[in-house]
């Protein structure tokens, strides 16, 4: 094997070191390993059964008169309690046995039609088994007919489910029922049904985790579900409700920065502003926006506005103080050498302060455009319920979390791309700064990096150095 | 500095020395500063930085401004541009009292302070630019921008200079707005040895080349010998004069003169003036022997 004496070199850098910097190649993977890291861990938990998993996932439903709760197939029931629940069912049961056994199917049973009743229920509690199977339609989850008929083809051994397998038990079950049900009718027919009770399926379920932690699979499916979804009346489209919330941030970040960067700027430059407005700021940003949300509903209606207003009530006095603050950090000789160069005081203000702080005040409205998105999440409870809130409300209330998971994450990655967009745009629009000529977007880097990372031959020195350091060298270097 | 020259040989000025000082005091006055006092209140009680400070700068002179660290050299330049206020005494420009910061003094300062976010040539053009002059500024800020060497940067971001760049595109903006007397604190400072004497040089030709009068602060003493007409020294706590040195050097100034005479009796008066002998018994600390004896160096 060739050996390759600087990646031989590389490969022998130490991984910890005290603020040494990494190789670029490391930084990369390390960069996509921060993502992968916890999508490995959530599949694990998912898939791997032998972690965690503490519930069961019923897969027959369980509906008998003395279990107190009714459960379908698809709920869930806590490890400790499912053993206890097969063993009520296999109780329940035994008494029934020597009746089935003797069955007479001339004799009509004392009080026949109730038991009849409950008899349908035991039929249908294959449904789910053979639903997965696929051979009977949802729509056919009621058609009593179809059901007996498979019934019957399991018992013979006709048809094997497979997907989840029948325990012996419940096929020792079938066949001991059908042998009654065909004694009375081999076909369907809701007037000559078995009388005397069936024996019920034990409940038959897979470990499962509970359901606020679907698996990814779960969560991508119904996430590709939701955001395809057509619209509805009253049910606006998933894209409908980014929109809209998407409308009430802006919204209210805009208002709040019109506002608060004008303010924000004089009390930075002018020490009687500042005296004037951040006291009293600094005393009414404590006071938590949320409680404004049932004055705000009182003085601007239902709708939007109050939502918008709430995100604005609580951006705006953060921003004017840290937009104060950043002015108030910018190079005071820079002031004063303008003043010599014989700048005035609005030529100080224009000339000066507004572009001095630019780059800095850019980087403050990315740190509190993510606060409006936390806002975004009570403002779209005041009033009427509306966005994307409203849907995680809802859902998380069917407890259906497989559908409320797409949509957390989609605000998560709204927020990051557009705080990656801007960052990367901040590089573009202020080409002064010596960020712009520095390192790229680790992101990005890590991004234009994944295919090369997978080339094999891509040998670690031919890396790019970095270009503008080289240049200022140049410079430097100039007598 | 030892006693092989006699430190006061240097104020038997030969008659052309005298001549020339005869001449530059016949110039006309550009700054004057008359009985200037500043005391800074403290929770101590009042602190005074500056006392009954009189001196002048005439008309082309470059004069340097020395002395022991917290003398109020800042100070002083800082009143002189305005930037702070005298607590009496006046400061004339021209004849006409100063007040507030303006364009006819120009200012270096010591630290980087070109704004960042305009490039060589549109630092350069500031001071015109807040003066109402648009572009018609232009070819000239691009001769003050050849002036100092820059040409082949005027579209470059500051931080793309390196620190001596960066001095030099300052001076330049400073000249470009045509000030009376340029003001310049400590403006090497920051700058290593090597760039710094290249620094002194292409500030003497400029200063060589163009009307323009230079006060120039520096804890230097090589510096101060090197560039100054007259030496302006301070005394410190508080700040008064203590001798106005008048440098014998003959110009125009090379470095080659660094090991002449008249440039070490200069030094050697200024280390004198504010590095007095009792001072130097002091600088001996006392320390435990870690050496064997019969090991000396000296």
């Amino acid at each position: 094997m060739k050996t390759d004496p600087i990646r031989e070199k590389r490969l022998r850098e130490p991984w910890f070191a005290a603020r040494r910097e990494l190789s670029p190649r490391r930084a990369s993977f390390l960069t996509i390993f921060s993502f992968a890291l916890p999508l490995l861990i959530w599949s694990a938990v998912s898939y791997l059964p032998f972690l965690w998993h503490p519930d069961v996932e019923l897969q027959i439903s369980a509906d008998r008169e003395n279990v107190t709760t009714v459960y379908v197939a698809g709920d869930r029931v806590s490890r400790e309690f499912f053993p206890e629940f097969q063993e009520a069912v296999r109780q329940q049961n035994k008494p029934l046995e020597a009746g089935l056994a003797s069955l007479d199917p001339a004799a009509e049973a004392t009080n026949g039609a109730a038991v009849r009743r409950a008899n349908k229920k035991t039929l249908r509690q294959l449904v789910p088994i053979l639903a997965a199977n696929q051979w009977i339609t949802e729509e056919q989850a009621k058609d009593d007919a179809a059901i007996y008929t498979s019934w019957g083809e399991i018992a013979a051994g006709k048809k094997v489910p497979t997907r989840p397998q029948l325990s012996e038990e419940n096929l020792a079950i079938i066949a001991k029922n059908w042998a009654a049900m065909s004694k009375v009718s081999p076909t369907y027919d809701s007037d000559r049904f078995v009388s005397v009770p069936l024996l019920g399926l034990v409940p038959q379920g897979r470990p499962a985790n509970p359901d606020y932690l679907p698996a990814p699979h779960e969560v991508v499916v119904s996430g590709i579900k939701e955001f395809t979804a057509p619209p509805e009346a009253e049910r606006p489209s998933m894209w409908q409700r980014v929109g809209h919330s998407i409308r009430i941030v802006f919204g209210g970040f805009l208002l709040a920065t019109l506002v608060g960067v004008p303010i924000g700027v004089l009390c930075g430059t002018y020490p009687v502003f500042s005296k004037v407005v951040e006291p009293f700021t600094d005393f009414f940003r404590y006071l938590p926006a949320p409680t404004f949300s049932t004055l705000l509903v009182a003085i601007f209606l239902a709708n939007d506005a109050p939502k918008v207003a709430l995100v604005f009530v609580g951006t705006i006095f953060q921003l004017v103080l840290v937009v104060a603050n950043t002015t108030r950090r910018l190079d005071l000789p820079l002031l004063e050498a303008a003043q010599t160069l014989g700048a005035n005081q609005a030529q100080l203000l224009t000339r000066v302060v507004i572009p001095g702080i630019l780059p800095n005040l850019y980087d403050d409205l990315r740190i509190l455009l993510g606060w409006a998105w936390t806002w975004l999440v009570i403002a779209e409870l005041v009033g009427v319920k509306s966005g994307l809130t409203e849907f995680i409300e809802t859902q998380g209330r069917w407890r259906n979390f497989d559908s409320v998971y797409p949509v957390i994450i989609l605000i998560g990655l709204i927020g990051f791309f557009t705080d990656q967009i801007l960052s990367a745009l901040s590089r573009i629009f202020f080409p002064w700064t010596s960020e712009a000529s520095g390192k790229a977007n680790p992101l990005a880097k890590a991004i234009l990096f994944l295919p090369r990372w997978f080339q094999k031959s891509a040998s670690v020195h031919d890396l790019p150095a970095d270009a503008s350091g080289q240049a200022r060298e140049s410079l430097t270097n100039r007598p | 500095m030892n006693a092989l020259v006699d430190p006061l040989s240097y104020r038997e000025q030969s008659p052309d020395v005298r001549a020339r000082f005869q001449a530059l005091k016949e110039r006309p006055v550009v700054l004057s500063v008359e009985n200037l006092y500043k005391t800074f209140p403290t929770p101590g009680g009042p602190v005074t930085a500056l006392k009954d400070l009189s001196f002048q700068v005439f008309r082309r002179e470059f004069m340097c401004v020395i002395g022991p660290s917290g003398c109020g050299k800042s100070t002083l330049i800082r009143i002189l541009a305005g930037l702070e206020d005298a607590s009496d005494g006046q400061v004339l420009l021209d004849g006409k009292p100063v007040s507030g910061p303006g364009p006819d003094r120009g200012m270096v300062f010591q630290s980087y302070t070109l704004f960042p976010w305009l490039t060589v040539k549109q630092n350069v053009m500031f001071g015109p630019r807040m003066a109402g002059q648009g572009a018609a500024a232009e070819p000239e800020a691009r001769q003050w921008i050849d002036l100092v060497g820059l040409s082949r940067f005027e579209n470059s971001y500051p931080h793309q200079l390196s620190g001596g760049m960066k001095q030099r595109v300052a001076i330049a903006r400073a000249l470009a707005n045509r000030p009376r007397i340029l003001l310049m604190d400590e403006p090497f400072g920051a700058l290593d040895a090597q760039t710094r004497s290249q620094m002194q040089s292409y500030l003497l030709q400029i200063w060589k080349n163009l009307d323009i009068t230079i006060l120039f602060i520096t804890h230097d003493l090589d510096e101060a010998a090197f560039l100054a007409d007259r030496i302006l020294v301070l005394k410190a706590n508080p700040g008064e004069v203590n001798e106005i040195i008048e440098v014998p050097v003959p110009r125009p100034r090379t470095p080659a003169q660094f090991v002449s005479p008249e440039f070490i009796a200069t030094k050697y008066r200024i280390d004198h003036l504010i590095h007095p002998e009792a001072a130097h018994e002091m600088d001996s600390i006392p320390f435990p022997r870690m050496t064997v004896a019969g090991d000396d160096v000296e």
